[in-house]
């Protein structure tokens, strides 16, 4: 048995032939790609044949555990699912927390990949003897919590319950924004990637294994996850749900803003989860309002108040945890209607379900968020389509005739809802928009793309490019377009990266906002630190929350080490990032991407500029911003595209 | 580096029933074998064999028990921050979260199922904080001593 964190293992599914393939991996592949985001770019790198079509049988869809997953470390519990996106046709991975992760490992596995079609629809159960494609005609046409629970009962009679990661009906009917679901309503929801489940017609997969994952210096790692676990469980009492509205509009006022050590913003969310930003971030300009078309001005105190935090811990019955965190952001919530209770919101889809579209009916949230968590559908690019087209509706682009009689104005919260099961039906004026703003753009047509914000097909998530340019620059230059968890000036501020490796920026304790915006070059150099840790972060299946404490706190170099037995300084782990980060704009080269076309929309960059609130005149030079990170990773500054030094790092040809 | 059933073995079957991965094959009366592919080093079947038969990795006999005489894991709460580990690492699924603590809302670990317990100990060694320790069960505690 392997003592390194690892299981030196993969499996191989092709649903075409029915072929199920163990493969032994060398050491040096993981010394090299890690594990997680890292082993998947290698192996579609490779092996997706260039210009495949995302949803036809070459595209290759994998789930991996993380490097240290399991191995006794904190927050590492994520697991990752890797394709070739059909929503934008790039490099497309989703990320997701719950407890599916360590099973893939005691499968025997550091990655599960599927590729081919299947001819009528099938699940994929593994456990320590069986490996094998299952009928799924029983469960195909059922949403993901029923899946989840008819598997978890009917897939395996005895022992353990297993784990089971699913598509809903959105994935079914191939919509390019829907996700892959576990545990019951968390979804690794963006890059279209149940959209590619569905079109191998692969109905879920279904994990009992009982391996152990070791490490190479167990004590060593308890010793580094005591250090972590201290500063997680540091929680003083805080202020009230109501009162973080006026945190951030002191933020908004004040020219000068502090340096954010994460750890306070840790403790709100094991106060409350990520809903604590639901009033705090409209008010410093950090959550795009009205189709990214408002501020504060339209989305104040009074309208956000509906969805303050603590309406959201009120209804919580108990915390939920994914697999080795000891903050435990998510929740189970009880709720009334139709539904009885529900994942506790994210302030993803509280947002991007109710400011972004003016809705305040949180009721209306709450039924929403378990509609598409059961559809397998993207909240976030499900608001995204919403406000787009409402803001085509109220500019008389489409009419009543258009949306099926349903009055999309502003804020009208039936309508939205009633949108919105269209959407995951793929019903009437729903199908328009079940596939994201860029598809919908192209069916209405009229000048729509005028209201349409994305980034290469992506829609952005709502954090406002304008407040923060690290967000800009992440939209546009990533080889994952439009996703706000790669990078921000905000999170290199909380990552305080500078503690522990060499030679980048160190942020002083307070700073000028308009100093963010005038030095592209420096914000280059930290968007390049922030994409290269954060590829160390998703090789690992760690959670950005936890690297928000900071890197003397959650010490991720460290724990790599102590389970894998390497000896490699924080600045070689960066080098070996910035690798892997050129594998996947390889990628996206020989598919035919052309970096440049993944810029986000004008809107979203102050394109006009706005005329009031926090982000009042503000403009992102993203262009000059996009030719200095490139040139961070020896990629050619005018197209993106890696060099040749950068590719000859590269190792091609498995 | 796994278990081994010796010569001494008598075919009770005992430990094939109680592997929790299914390691273990062998015809009835006749000597067992542990398939060690499978073998997730739990020491079970050492500890259950009536014969002394199981010799861990380092040619050592493993001392069998009484089950009643199990050691079973008790979990500290105040150490414990609700992260799951030790469910994940259980092989036969006898933990789960318990009802939340009414204020702070975080559910902490419990044995749900005492008699299906094997003690392994993975709950204990792969807990990151050291907040689970293996402990004789109340009711078998006056008996041992």
């Amino acid at each position: 048995m392997t003592r390194k964190g690892y299981m030196g293992k993969i499996l191989m599914v092709d649903l075409s032939k029915g072929t199920i393939e163990e493969e032994t991996l060398p050491d040096a592949i993981y010394e090299k790609y890690l594990g997680g985001m890292g082993l998947g770019a290698y192996i579609l790198y490779n092996r997706i044949p260039k210009g495949a079509d995302p949803l036809g049988p070459d595209n290759i869809l994998g789930f991996l555990p993380g490097l240290l997953t399991g191995t006794g470390s904190l927050f590492t519990g994520r697991w990752m699912v890797v394709g070739k996106s059909p929503l934008t046709g790039t490099w497309g991975d989703a990320n997701c927390g719950g407890t599916l992760s360590p099973e893939i490992k005691r499968c025997g596995y550091d990655g599960i990949f599927v590729k081919g079609i299947s001819e009528k629809p099938v699940y994929l159960y593994i456990d320590d003897r069986v490996k094998e494609l299952r009928d799924a005609s029983e469960v195909w046409g059922m949403d993901a919590i029923e899946t989840e629970e008819y598997l978890e009962k009917n897939a395996k009679k005895t022992g353990k319950k297993p784990k089971v990661a699913c598509i809903g009906p959105a994935g079914e009917k191939v919509s390019l924004i829907s996700g892959i679901s576990t545990n019951k309503g968390r979804m690794a929801a963006r890059s279209g990637l149940g959209a590619v489940m569905g079109s191998k017609r692969l109905k879920a997969i279904v994990l009992s294994g009982n391996k152990r994952i070791e490490a190479f210096n167990k004590e060593e790692m308890k010793k580094i996850s005591k250090v972590c676990d201290f500063w997680a469980g540091i929680q003083p009492p805080f202020v009230t749900g109501p009162m973080t509205a006026f945190v951030g509009a002191l933020m908004r006022i004040l020219p000068t803003v502090l340096t954010q050590d994460g750890l306070l913003y840790k403790i709100m969310l094991k106060k409350w989860g990520t809903v604590a930003m639901n009033q705090m971030s409209p008010e410093m300009g950090d959550s795009p309002i009205k189709n990214w078309k408002g501020s504060s001005k339209d989305w104040g105190f009074r309208k956000s108040y509906s969805s303050n935090p603590d309406v959201f811990t009120k209804c919580e019955t108990v915390k939920f945890h994914c697999y080795s965190c000891p903050v435990g952001c998510g929740g189970i919530c009880t709720m009334e209607g139709k539904y009885t209770h529900t994942h506790k919101p994210e302030y993803e889809t509280v947002l991007s379900l109710g400011g972004f579209c003016m809705n305040d009916d949180v009721n209306a949230i709450f039924y929403l968020n378990e509609l598409l968590n059961r559809a397998g559908m993207d909240t976030v690019s499900a608001g995204h389509a919403v406000a787009f087209a409402i803001e085509c509706y109220e500019e008389g682009v489409i009419t009543k005739q258009d949306t099926d009689g349903l009055e999309l104005t502003w804020g009208n919260s039936d309508a939205i809802v009633k949108l919105i099961e269209k959407m995951v039906k793929r019903e009437g004026f729903g199908h328009v928009l079940a596939d994201g703003v860029k598809q919908a753009v192209l069916r209405i047509g009229k000048g729509s793309e005028a209201f349409a914000v994305h980034a290469g097909g992506q829609e952005p998530a709502m954090h406002d490019s304008r407040n923060d340019p690290g967000f800009a620059l992440h939209y546009s230059v990533e080889p994952t377009p439009g996703r706000h968890t790669l990078g921000s000036h905000l999170y290199y501020e909380m990552y305080q990266l500078w503690k522990v490796v060499k030679g980048i920026p160190k942020l002083p304790p307070l700073y000028f906002k308009g100093s963010k915006y005038n030095n592209s070059e420096k914000q280059a150099i930290i968007g390049a630190a922030n994409s290269r840790y954060m590829t160390l972060v998703n090789a690992t299946g760690a959670c950005l929350f936890g690297a928000f404490i900071g890197a003397k706190r959650f010490r991720l170099f460290d724990w790599m080490n102590a389970a894998t037995g390497w000896s490699l300084t924080p600045n070689q782990y960066m080098d070996l990032a910035g690798d892997i980060h050129t594998l996947k704009q390889a990628f996206n080269v020989k598919h035919g991407i052309e970096p440049k076309d993944m810029k986000i929309s004008d809107r979203a960059l102050g394109r006009p500029v706005q005329n009031e609130g926090a982000n009042k005149g503000r403009t992102i030079e993203i262009e000059e911003m996009m030719s200095h990170y490139w040139e961070q990773f020896g990629w050619d500054q005018a197209t993106g595209k890696p060099g040749q030094e950068a590719m000859d790092r590269i190792s091609v040809g498995a | 580096m796994t278990y081994y059933i010796t010569e001494n073995c008598i075919g009770c079957t005992s430990c094939a029933n109680l592997c929790p991965a299914g390691a273990i094959s062998g015809e009835k009366k006749k000597r067992h074998t542990i398939d060690l592919e499978y073998c997730i080093e739990c020491g079970t079947c050492g500890r259950i064999c009536p014969k002394g038969a199981v010799e861990d990795s380092f040619g050592q006999v493993v001392k069998g028990e009484k089950r009643k005489f199990w050691k079973k894991p008790e979990f500290n709460h105040k150490k414990c921050s609700g992260c799951g580990i030790c469910l994940d690492a259980c092989p036969v699924g006898c933990i789960t979260f318990g009802n939340p603590d009414p204020k702070s809302k975080t559910a902490y670990p419990e044995l749900i199922n005492l008699s299906g317990c094997i003690s392994c100990g993975f709950c204990a060694s792969d807990c990151p904080v050291d907040a689970i320790v293996l402990v004789l069960p109340a009711e078998s505690e006056s008996e041992a001593a």
